[in-house]
């Protein structure tokens, strides 16, 4: 099966600054893709490009195999929700109205029922909504959709926990019965990071990770304990972020550690402790080698 | 695709700022130039005699050009509809192809029937004699003059294509700011600039004077066409680049 | 996401999730023939992707474990749970024995002292637990 976005050699240049270098990626149709990376790592600008928002400077990009800029055949199956999206003298409900004449997938009922589950009022004025309203109102718009291509940009902001998990979770459902090719870009990964199927991890333009987020984990491990240890437990392995207080210290482990792994550190007094995948994100965008001391 | 006829529908969502603003205006500037003239009916001019100065009344009728005042609207309505409504378009997947075209079909049909209202009004003008106390509102000497079909035809198009010039405007400023703006006018002055040089060094006023006073409110009506579609085509091609 | 439901973070969801249905199975919880959480179902407890829950029960299914009937759903199959207690009994000595007698060893426990200690913890009649 074809990938349903195919990105080859995307490369994006503002006056001096390389916002994406070469960038190539490929997605599957159904599945939820994590689109990581730190502020002003190029996300938005890839995802602003994929919508047909912002023009490459060079290479190729294809949703459901064509170009998406100014193309309505391939824009009318995605739906692309900002983070700062700015509407006309709209109320709530307007704005949702003019949305369903955009897309052919549209649910209405659905809609309501993610509006009443945000206590977002249909008679409000968008003016006049609170940021995390507005951005309740972006997740309405995009789930509601139902578009083929349906791509999040850092969603949630202004929303509380609260809100943010009835996003995730409206969102699983939603996917559960009408499964799409969903794009989740976020900085908040620890908490998507069960929906998230494939990660793609995009670092100054460029993207340095790419993999399936269930064999991400487990691949870096904290190890913990008297120094002597630790060195002995790590000594052969590929290691990074070495830390040190008085007698113990900490290293980061690389691999994935097995059964007699395991054994073995318990036997040598050691705290294993897995690398969240927030963490491993963290760790791919600084891939230099620290050591930190403290007296 | 029948993207644009939803793109004029958006733009009518909230109905009254398009369709009734523009009349609510006018109709205050109507009323206030009414007051007016209700209460100093006819022109007057001071007359030297040898009786000293004397206060004669004008023979002709009072023209206010109050009417410009829709005109000037049409040019803020189109400026206004790129700036608050094509990010929202832009991200329900429109091609600014789209956009462009729906936002100027709209602006036509409003041009249309806005310029069949102002004929209709100008004709009751006529019929009332000035609205009772000699105004000449709806009427402008010579372009708007003429039969109701002839004043809706250039009501029309000047309605028209300040709407589109208008749009250029809010296009160049979404995408160059106001320092592209500035830009804008200034290359537009300096293109006149070139024509007023290049007819001087040609030294061919008086041909194109005699022109100009020969055209026919059709004749201009036709040249007000001819540039509508130019700036049409000028605001088509900034458009295509515009982000949001 | 960490701590919800206790999936953790150092293994891949899908075998955690077959991990736990799999001790679900071993303890009783679910007996042979009964239908096993869909992967919807899964999805929307762990708050994970479907397709990590599909390749859970997949997992559990190749092994043998589970069986699928098309159009209904995942049951158990037959001779799961036995299979399962097997499995333990024999990771019993690696996951338990060994540590145990490590530490024994470290603390200057001998054999004997150590058995001792076992009778003394193991009731005199089976309470609980599994039977099997």
């Amino acid at each position: 099966m074809s990938p349903v976005i195919s990105v080859a050699g995307l490369t994006r240049r503002y006056h001096d600054n390389l916002a994406l270098d070469q960038v190539s990626l490929e997605v599957e149709a159904t599945s939820i893709v994590g689109l990581l990376g730190r502020n002003g790592a190029g996300k938005t600008t890839l995802l602003r490009i994929l919508a047909g928002q912002e023009f490459p400077s060079s290479g190729e990009v294809l949703v459901h195999g064509a170009a998406p800029a100014e193309n309505e055949a391939v824009l009318r199956r995605l739906v692309f929700v900002r983070e700062d999206q700015t509407y006309p003298d709209f109320k709530v409900g307007h704005a949702l109205r003019v949305a369903s004449w955009f897309y052919p997938r549209w649910n209405a009922a659905l809609a309501d029922d993610l509006l009443a589950d945000f206590g977002l009022p249909p008679g409000r004025a968008v003016k006049k909504l609170s940021r995390g309203m507005r951005s309740a109102l972006g997740i309405v718009i995009g789930l509601a959709a139902r578009a083929e291509v349906t791509m999040f940009d850092e969603p949630y902001a202004g929303l509380d926990a609260v809100a943010r998990q009835i996003f995730y979770d409206r969102l699983l459902a939603d996917y559960a019965e009408h499964p799409r090719t969903i794009l989740l870009s976020t900085h908040l990964i620890d908490e998507a990071s069960g929906l998230l199927e494939r990660v793609v991890v995009i670092d100054r333009g460029r993207i340095v990770l790419t993999a399936d987020a269930d064999d991400l984990r487990g691949v870096a491990t904290a190890v913990t304990g008297p120094v002597l240890a630790v060195d002995e437990f790590a000594a052969g392995r590929a290691v990074w972020d070495r830390r040190r207080i008085a007698s113990r210290a900490s290293v980061v482990v690389a691999g994935g550690l097995d059964e007699a792994d395991r054994l073995r550190a318990a036997s040598l007094h050691l705290d294993l402790t897995p690398l969240t995948l927030q963490q491993l994100v963290v760790q791919a965008a600084q891939p230099d080698d620290r050591e930190r001391t403290s007296a | 695709m029948k993207t644009w006829r939803d793109v004029a529908r958006y733009h009518l969502v909230v109905p009254w700022a398009p369709l009734l603003i523009p009349w609510a205006i006018l109709s205050g500037s109507f009323l206030v130039n009414l007051v007016i003239f209700a209460l100093s009916p006819y022109g007057h001019h001071t007359v030297m005699t040898s009786h000293g100065p004397v206060s004669v009344q004008d023979a002709t009728h009072g023209y206010t050009g109050g009417v410009a005042t829709i005109y000037i609207l049409f040019l803020i309505i189109g400026l206004s509809l790129v700036g608050r409504s094509l990010p929202f378009a832009l991200s329900l997947g429109v091609s600014r192809r789209s956009y462009y075209a729906g936002s100027a079909a709209l602006g036509a049909a409003l041009a249309v029937a806005d310029g069949l209202v102002l004929a209709g009004l100008q004709a009751i003008e006529r019929a009332t004699d000035g609205w009772g106390v000699r105004m000449f509102f709806f009427r402008v000497p010579y372009i708007l003059a003429g039969p109701w079909y002839l004043t809706w035809l250039t009501s029309s198009v000047a309605l028209a294509l300040l709407f589109i010039y208008g749009m250029w405007f809010g296009i160049i400023h979404r995408r160059w700011n106001l320092f592209g703006v500035a830009a804008f006018v200034i290359a537009q002055l300096a293109v006149v600039l070139a024509v007023v040089l290049l007819v001087a060094g040609a030294d061919a006023w008086s041909s194109v004077g005699s022109f100009f006073t020969g055209l026919t409110a059709a004749g201009l009506t036709g040249l007000l066409a001819v540039l509508a579609v130019l700036l049409l085509a000028g605001g088509h091609a900034t458009i295509r680049r515009a982000t949001v | 996401m960490r701590d919800v439901a206790g999936l953790e973070e150092g293994t891949p969801l899908f075998a955690q999730i077959a991990e736990r249905l799999a001790e679900e199975i071993a303890d009783g919880g679910l007996a042979e023939g009964d239908r096993v959480p869909s992967m919807n179902e899964l999805a929307a407890f762990y708050r994970i992707n479907p397709a990590t829950a599909a390749k859970g029960l997949n997992l559990l299914a190749d092994d043998g474990l589970l069986e699928k009937r098309r159009g209904i759903g995942m049951f158990v199959a037959s001779g799961a749970r036995r299979r399962l207690l097997a499995q333990r009994r024999q990771r019993f000595a690696a996951h338990y024995i060994e540590p145990l007698v490590t530490e024994a060893l470290r603390l200057g426990i001998d054999a004997d002292d150590l058995v001792a200690l076992v009778r003394e913890s193991v009731p005199a009649a089976p309470q609980g637990g599994v039977q099997v």
